[in-house]
């Protein structure tokens, strides 16, 4: 079986000043496609991190990423770039949707960047994702006008529209009530059920654990274990409750 | 192409979500657009005007004059046997429209309550209609210089001379022999003032001209050469041509000078040749003494235009700044989600690009408009303006070259300025897009 992610020996450093924090020190993680694989950890565990050097928007100072069968350390910012179009899927924190874009605009855009449909053929895909999200009849309207989990749901139409092998949320649900947050997590399951594709999020919501195939738990730029959702419950979050200390 | 699109679409609808900021900016483009055409059309309107007048008053566009020594100190500015000239001139300028020739000189003209220094032109009024169109008599008949030993003076001449249509002034002069000669002439046309020119200006039958320096029939003081109206801007390199095609015939010529006759004498004067030779001049060097008022309005576009052109690539470099710290994050998730370096640099400079096309449209429209009302408006420009213009009234003239020149230009510096930004915008990193500020 490939795996659609291979992380190997990773290190990642950011430097502040004189100051180097290591953030990320010897991970190695491989995923298997299909999967919906939570990464859990405390605030500044390197979640964050982790999932940035997985999407390729960002380079290990040390150590191999393999996303997809591509070495990436050996591409150009041109091939990543291009990796990233075709292969992955971003869903942020933040929506980050284009503001000025409509909802139709915004799911559409990342077909408009990989060039290959045609009008008619992007007008299917992506009406076709405004019903899977369920936000139809706010196609026209601009991202300034929904609510948090309605922008979310642009947001994973956006990510989704390329059908990419590989699905990146950041805290999909940390700006999101705890109702809304767990239809967008119902949203993203069904569609990595239904659609087959990967999903990798990351949270510090143990209440979210139940969700997962597997839970990868971080603790100081370092992967503690790899479990279970029910393992990962029983072990250390109870739902319903705030996430433990995982130290 | 759908990229192209996307990156438009974006860039067009960034400018209007931040529609105050693009306004002053654009307003501000179009300030300078308008700025632009505006002494465009003013320089143009001022060179035309003197190139309509000069033309007419005192040269042709291209010019074949020269100067005639009995002994090397005593020079008249005369060509003999002007119509072998012509023929050379004729045989070499295929872009001549006509030609005229006229007598120069120079004399005291002498009424019975004035007298005044005046430049004295002979012409044959019967071969010049564009000089009868150019000139408007306020009092008497141009076409009676056709008569013997006639005059036209201008109005300024007449207010210090205190004569009227039907006196007679005196013209005294020294004959190129160094003798003194008097003419006298009848008042038989007052002409409304043209300028600089029409202070020092009169006209006689040319008959009258050869009279008061004792010349013979065969000789001019100039021919001037008008040319078809696409060749005018031409009239420099025509003299060149002409200049070698005289020599060729057997001509002596005079070293090239850019400025009128009547300030080559002094020149001719301390050379030691004797004889004939002739001199190719346009028009503009017979006006240079009045085109600084030109390159004063051009020095004064360049300096204008560069501090406010450097005012507007401040704008717009400060505006592309702050709109990329406030859209970090937007370009970050571009980034993220696919769209190359490429695409980011376009988008801004899209934007850039959208508000100078804007801006200068609206200017070059706006700057046309007050140019049209200008002329209907047919503004009166003091005296002292006049003299330089040769024409009592403000003329501001657009072309369409001139406004798209402009256009491009401006909306050309407003795409560059944004340039750097742009550049700077596309090498954000895309995990920008990760970071929580804005
Ligand atoms: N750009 C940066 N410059 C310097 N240090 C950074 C930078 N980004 C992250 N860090 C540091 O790296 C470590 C890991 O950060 P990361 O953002 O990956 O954690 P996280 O698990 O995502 O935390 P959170 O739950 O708060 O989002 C932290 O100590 C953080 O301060
Ligand atoms: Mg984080």
């Amino acid at each position: 079986m490939t795996h659609i992610v291979s992380v190997q020996q990773v290190f990642k450093n950011y430097t502040l000043g004189t100051f180097v924090v290591p953030a990320l020190r010897g991970v190695s993680l491989d995923v298997e496609e299909g999967e919906f694989l939570a990464i859990a950890g405390p605030s500044g565990s390197g979640k964050t991190t982790l999932l940035n050097l997985i999407g390729c928007v960002d380079t290990p100072t040390k150590g191999l990423v393999r996303i997809a069968g591509n070495a990436t350390e050996t591409m150009s910012e041109r091939q990543l770039t291009r990796l990233r179009l075709h292969t992955i899927g971003f869903i942020f924190q933040s929506f980050n949707l284009v503001p000025v874009l409509s909802v139709f605009q915004n799911i559409e855009l990342p077909l408009l960047l990989q060039r290959s449909a045609t009008t008619k053929e992007r007008r299917a895909r992506v009406e076709a994702l405004l019903d899977r999200v369920g936000i139809r009849e706010y196609a026209s309207h601009r991202p300034s006008e929904l609510s948090g989990g309605q922008r979310q749901r642009v947001a994973i139409a956006r990510a989704l529209v390329t059908r990419p092998k590989l699905v990146l949320a950041d805290e999909p649900t940390a700006n999101l009530d705890s109702v809304t947050g767990t239809n967008i997590l119902d949203l993203m399951k069904e569609l990595n059920r239904t659609e087959k594709t990967t999903f990798i999020f990351s949270t510090h919501d143990a209440r979210v654990w139940s969700y997962a195939s597997s839970v990868v738990r971080l603790a100081d730029g370092q992967i503690v274990d790899r479990v279970t959702a029910e393992e990962a419950v029983r072990a250390g979050g109870v739902p319903g409750q705030p996430s433990p200390r995982a130290t | 192409m759908t990229n192209l699109i996307l990156d438009f679409r974006i860039a067009l609808r960034s400018l209007f979500q931040h529609r105050r900021r693009t306004f002053f900016l654009v307003a501000a483009i179009a300030g300078v657009t308008g700025l632009l055409v505006l002494l465009n059309a003013l320089s143009t309107g001022v060179s035309e005007t003197m190139i309509r007048a000069a033309t007419t008053l005192s040269s042709g566009h291209v010019n074949v004059g020269g100067f005639f020594k009995v002994t090397s100190s005593q020079s008249g500015p005369v060509v003999t046997e002007f119509a072998k000239v012509a023929k050379v001139v004729e045989a070499n300028v295929p872009e001549l429209e006509h030609w005229v020739h006229r007598g120069r000189g120079w004399a005291k003209i002498i009424a019975d309550s004035g007298s005044t220094q005046a430049g004295v032109t002979g012409i044959d009024i019967k071969n010049e209609p564009d000089f009868k169109r150019v000139i408007s008599v306020v009092s008497g008949r141009i076409d009676d210089l056709a008569e013997r030993n006639t005059i036209m003076l201008f109005e300024s001449q007449v207010e210090r001379l205190k004569v009227k249509v039907g006196d007679a002034v005196t013209l005294s002069a020294q004959t190129n022999r160094g003798a003194a000669n008097t003419v006298d002439c009848r008042v038989v046309a007052i002409a409304k003032d043209m300028g600089l020119m029409s202070k020092f200006g009169t006209f006689v039958p040319i008959e009258t001209t050869r009279g008061l320096y004792q010349l013979r029939p065969d000789t001019t003081g100039v021919i001037q050469l008008y040319l078809k109206p696409q060749f005018v801007s031409e009239s420099a390199a025509v003299a060149g041509r002409l200049r070698i095609a005289l020599e060729r015939a057997g001509y002596a010529l005079m070293d090239s000078d850019a400025s009128p006759f009547w300030m080559k004498f002094q020149t001719v004067n301390r050379e030691d040749w004797t004889g004939q030779k002739l001199d190719v001049t346009t028009w503009e060097d017979e006006v240079s003494f009045l085109t600084w008022t030109l390159k004063v309005i051009s020095v004064l576009k360049v300096v204008l235009l560069t501090i406010l052109i450097a005012i507007v690539i401040t704008g717009i470099m400060n505006t592309m700044w702050i709109a990329i710290r406030e859209r970090t994050r937007e370009i970050g998730t571009l980034r993220a989600i696919g769209m190359q370096r490429g695409g980011v640099l376009r988008m801004f400079l899209f934007e850039s690009f959208q508000m100078g096309l804007l801006g200068t449209l609206a200017g070059a429209l706006a700057g046309t408009a007050i140019a049209l009302a200008v002329n209907a408006a047919r503004i009166q420009v003091p005296l002292s303006v006049q003299l330089f213009l040769m024409s009592d009234r403000l003329h501001l003239s657009i072309h369409v070259s001139a406004l798209t020149q402009a256009v491009v230009m401006i909306t050309g510096i407003t795409t560059l300025a944004a340039l750097y930004p742009s550049y700077r915008a596309a090498r954000l990193p895309p995990v920008s897009a990760m970071s929580h500020f804005g």
